[in-house]
């Protein structure tokens, strides 16, 4: 099957998911049969003297590194999303893919070939955007072996991606991998020719490009202190163009402590906060007049992780009982204080292939001691590793201890640094028996959140729970080299139900997004992946 | 002479001192079972990443070989590369050094400048109303928490007065100057704007970080001069009919202020030791919000490199403080 193009177009400044929704226009839109949807920006070009100021954002992550090839995280996007450009983007809440650099993209019908044809656009020093740049980009990836790398190594090798024109970039996957759009807007484009110029013993320009740009973004880098954060300006050229009322400026401060940020919104020295700000300062801050906050469903899951090979919990009745005899309405009701939603499953409700009539379990500890009495092997101390300096991962684990010791069960905590438990993760003699912890969204597919973490062919990586089963493979893996996304759907609805009956996991809540903004800020488009910090877009009145 | 030999010794001590600082911080930060590749690579890495990277930075080599390497790398110069920013940390220190020292340099101004004549006040007005308010003051100085204070001072200044920013040292991006510090490098571009700005920025951290200081410079120099005020020689310059005043700032103040001098070493100490906190909570951009940084991130080369540099530090503020005991203090030498 070849792929079929489809463009829509969206101007800039944004739908206005806050305060207006001055500015959107849509120019037409086809929905892609590959499941990804496009949108072309091109006609979009409206240049009008709109700027609006400055906006200023206060951060709970500092900025480190610019080098957008080795980070791969949501508290440092900013600078990836507005300096640089990938071939697609994800935009809106839920998720839509979008074509960016790239106008269209044919893959082949075995879904080995991609081939992207790129739009007219031009890196900040303005220079155009070439097939040799994506080429460049991706290899550097492969090379420097950071960042979002393990997105790439399983199904591209190193010299494989070929520029076929200065317009067209052919990626040859070594394997069917219907995720491969999904992780693609993480492989942004740098200006060969620039990194190029200063790279130093094979780096491949890193020790500049930590501190410099070479991107084509809608906004071009002005300062920048790792101390401090970075502001960078409009760049009018942008091959998106721009709508009516645009920023001049954004400014990104790396600011750690809550309560800074907090006072520093409240006393208008920020316009925005990234969206980790704790629920009880949302709260608070909701009866303040110069503030307003955006509250949306996110797509991060809250559960545990259970180690399914050790015994007893190696007996699907064990890993039930513990189920049964967690109280998710006291911990998200009580605990929390409503600011999350109840997610039977791993895969967050607000996401493609997430069964919308799951049934989960409940608080139920009549469910759990029957569960516990088909247990066939003995029972024992189970030891729940909880995360230091994450609150709730310790509630969570206090409730369950609770819960256990009502049907007879005794668990002990073992609290330790985030660092500490990773690097247990994947060792099956090493990992705790039960692990309270939550599942990000790396990218917006419902393999992130099903195949990658528990596929048996993960274990030892993304599966830490060590969970083997063979349908629940056959499943992920046949939904990775289908391209339809109605295709894909079913089986990935099966899969997570397959999770819930064999209680793979314990899983708890999907998380609420808070962004809190000044009041003057308009035309906010919140998407799970990268928050709300896709800047061009926001404007101030 | 004798003050010569007297540096030469305090200085053979000193790389044994930091020798023993790192080969003790190292081996701590090793013993926490976390593994730093992973940290470098993030939570979706590959093996093959993983061993890649565990080879690349030698977290493959056994661990006296990794502490034998570190030592040599640091002697020249070089502290590694952050797992964090995977930047060199030596630069990431130099480049945080001029707002902490900065912040430093001002605090101890402060707390010196301010305690020491309190504290001569005090012990000249013993047991009066202002000797008995400032006891109170000081004791409160002691034993407020910093980042409790740096909050009631942001709340009191900043939100409810507005005479002061939240947070940061500067309303943008600093000036391109020289010397690091924005008060200097402001006065030299001649923009006075900028210079009240960067000012109004060092207000509240200095205020926070200076108060326990300047306590402790009060109680020692009051405990100094009320002292020395009952030595035979005030006497004998009392009946020679000296003013009070030549007495006491020009001979008891010398002689009361060897021990002032010592806990201006250890305020100092206690001083970068606060400065992280302060630092977070004011998100001074220097070496404390590093620190905070590299703990929070496991970024062993980070805490190593900042383990250092305070050691750095205290082992040669202490050093001066040395020489200064014996230039004041004929005793000594």
């Amino acid at each position: 099957m070849g792929g079929r193009i489809a463009t829509s177009c969206v101007g800039a400044a944004g739908d206005g998911m806050i305060g207006g929704s001055d500015g959107r226009f849509v120019l037409g839109r086809r929905e892609l049969a590959l499941g990804a949807a496009t949108l072309s920006l091109a006609g979009a070009r409206t240049a009008l003297a709109g700027g609006t100021g400055k906006f200023v954002t206060a951060n709970n992550n500092s900025y480190d590194t610019l080098d957008p090839h080795v980070v791969f995280d949501i508290g440092r996007i900013a600078s990836r999303l507005n300096l640089y450009d990938a071939l697609v983007r994800w935009t809106d809440d839920p998720p839509k893919l979008n074509m960016w650099l790239a106008e269209k993209v044919d893959i082949s019908p075995d879904a080995l070939s991609y081939t992207f044809t790129l739009k007219d656009a031009k890196f900040h020093d303005g220079s155009p955007v070439t097939a040799d740049d994506v080429v460049y980009s991706i290899e550097r990836i492969l090379a420097l072996k950071k960042g979002a790398y393990g997105l790439f190594s399983s199904v591209v090798n190193p010299g494989t991606t070929k520029a076929i024109d200065a317009k067209t970039v052919r990626f040859t996957l070594t394997k069917p991998y219907a995720v491969f759009m999904a992780v693609l807007p993480e492989m942004w484009v740098v200006n060969s020719k620039m990194v190029r110029a200063h790279e130093k013993g094979g780096d491949w320009g890193g020790g500049w490009l930590a501190s410099h740009e070479a991107g084509s973004g809608s906004f071009r880098l002005a300062h920048y202190d790792p101390a401090v954060g970075f502001s960078a300006n409009r760049f009018a050229d942008h091959f998106a163009g721009w709508g009516p009322k645009y920023l001049d400026q954004v400014e990104f401060l790396g600011i750690l402590e809550v309560a800074s940020r907090v006072l520093g919104l409240e006393k208008g020295e920020f316009d925005a906060l990234d969206g980790y700000t704790p629920y009880d300062q949302i709260r608070r801050m909701r009866g303040k007049p110069n503030v307003q906050i955006l509250a949306k469903p996110s797509l991060r899951t809250m559960y545990f992780i259970i180690h399914n090979r050790r015994p007893p919990l190696d007996d699907v009745n064990m890993r039930r009982a513990l189920c049964y005899a967690f109280d998710y309405d006291g911990f998200i009701n009580n605990l929390l204080d409503g600011s999350v939603a109840r997610n039977a499953g791993i895969i967050p409700d607000p996401m493609w292939g997430a069964p919308k009539d799951l049934q989960g379990y409940t608080y139920d500890l009549d469910k759990a001691k029957a569960a516990l009495a088909k247990v066939k092997g003995s029972l024992r101390t189970l030891t729940i590793n909880a995360l230091g300096g994450y609150p709730q991962s310790g509630q969570a684990a206090e409730l369950l201890q609770s819960g256990l010791a009502k049907i007879g069960v005794t668990a002990t905590i073992l609290s330790q640094p985030w660092p500490v438990v990773d690097a247990k993760l994947g060792n099956e003699k090493l990992s705790a028996d039960l692990i309270p912890l939550w599942r990000s969204a790396y990218f917006a597919d419902p393999d992130n959140w099903t195949g990658y973490i528990y596929n048996s062919k993960q274990i030892g990586r993304g599966n830490s729970s060590f969970f083997s089963n063979a349908r629940f493979d056959e499943l992920t893996d046949k939904a990775l080299v289908l391209v339809k996304q109605e295709d894909r759907q079913p089986l990935y609805e099966e899969a997570s139900r397959i999770l819930v009956d064999q209680a793979a996991g314990l899983f708890i809540y999907n998380t609420n997004y808070y962004g809190a903004f000044d009041k003057r800020v308009r035309g906010v488009r919140y998407c799970p992946i990268g928050d709300a910090q896709d800047m061009r877009w926001q404007w101030l009145a | 002479m004798r003050l010569l030999g007297l540096i030469a010794r305090r200085l053979i001590w000193v790389p044994l001192t930091l020798l023993g600082l790192v080969v003790l911080v190292f081996m701590v930060s090793h013993v926490v079972p976390s593994d730093p590749a992973r940290i470098l690579a993030g939570e979706n890495a590959t093996t093959a990443q993983l061993v890649a990277l565990r080879h690349e930075y030698g977290f493959d080599r056994p661990l006296p070989v990794q502490l034998l390497r570190y030592i040599v790398a640091v002697i020249h110069g070089n502290m590694g590369i952050s797992l964090y920013t995977e930047t060199p940390v030596a630069g990431e220190i130099w480049r945080r050094l001029p707002a902490t020292m900065e912040l430093a340099f001002y605090s101890m101004l402060v707390a010196v400048g301010l305690g020491v004549p309190l504290g001569v006040a005090a012990a000249l007005n013993r047991n009066s109303w202002f000797d008995h308010v400032l006891r109170v003051v000081t004791v409160s100085g002691l034993a407020i928490a910093a980042f409790w204070l740096a909050i009631l001072l942001q709340l009191l200044f900043s939100m409810w007065l507005g005479v002061t920013p939240v947070q940061g040292r500067i309303s943008d991006f600093g000036p391109s100057g020289v010397t690091g510090f924005y008060t200097i490098d402001a006065a030299l571009s001649g923009d006075w704007s900028m210079e009240i700005d960067v000012l109004r920025h060092l207000a509240l951290p200095v205020a926070t970080l200076s108060f326990p200081a300047m306590a402790t410079i009060v109680r020692f120099t009051r405990a100094g001069v009320i002292g020395t005020l009952g030595s035979f020689f005030v006497d004998y310059q009392r009946a020679m009919g000296i003013p009070r005043r030549v007495t006491v700032w020009r001979y008891v103040l010398r002689s009361a202020l060897t021990g002032t001098l010592t806990q201006i070493g250890l305020v100092f100490g206690n001083l970068l030791a606060g400065a992280v906190v302060v630092e977070a909570v004011f998100d001074w951009p220097g070496l404390g919000q590093f620190a905070v940084n590299s703990i929070l991130q496991s970024d062993y080369n980070a805490i190593l490199g900042f383990t250092i540099y305070v050691g750095v530090m205290f082992v040669a503020v202490n050093l001066l403080i040395d020489i200064g005991q014996v230039v004041l203090d004929p005793r000594g030498r």
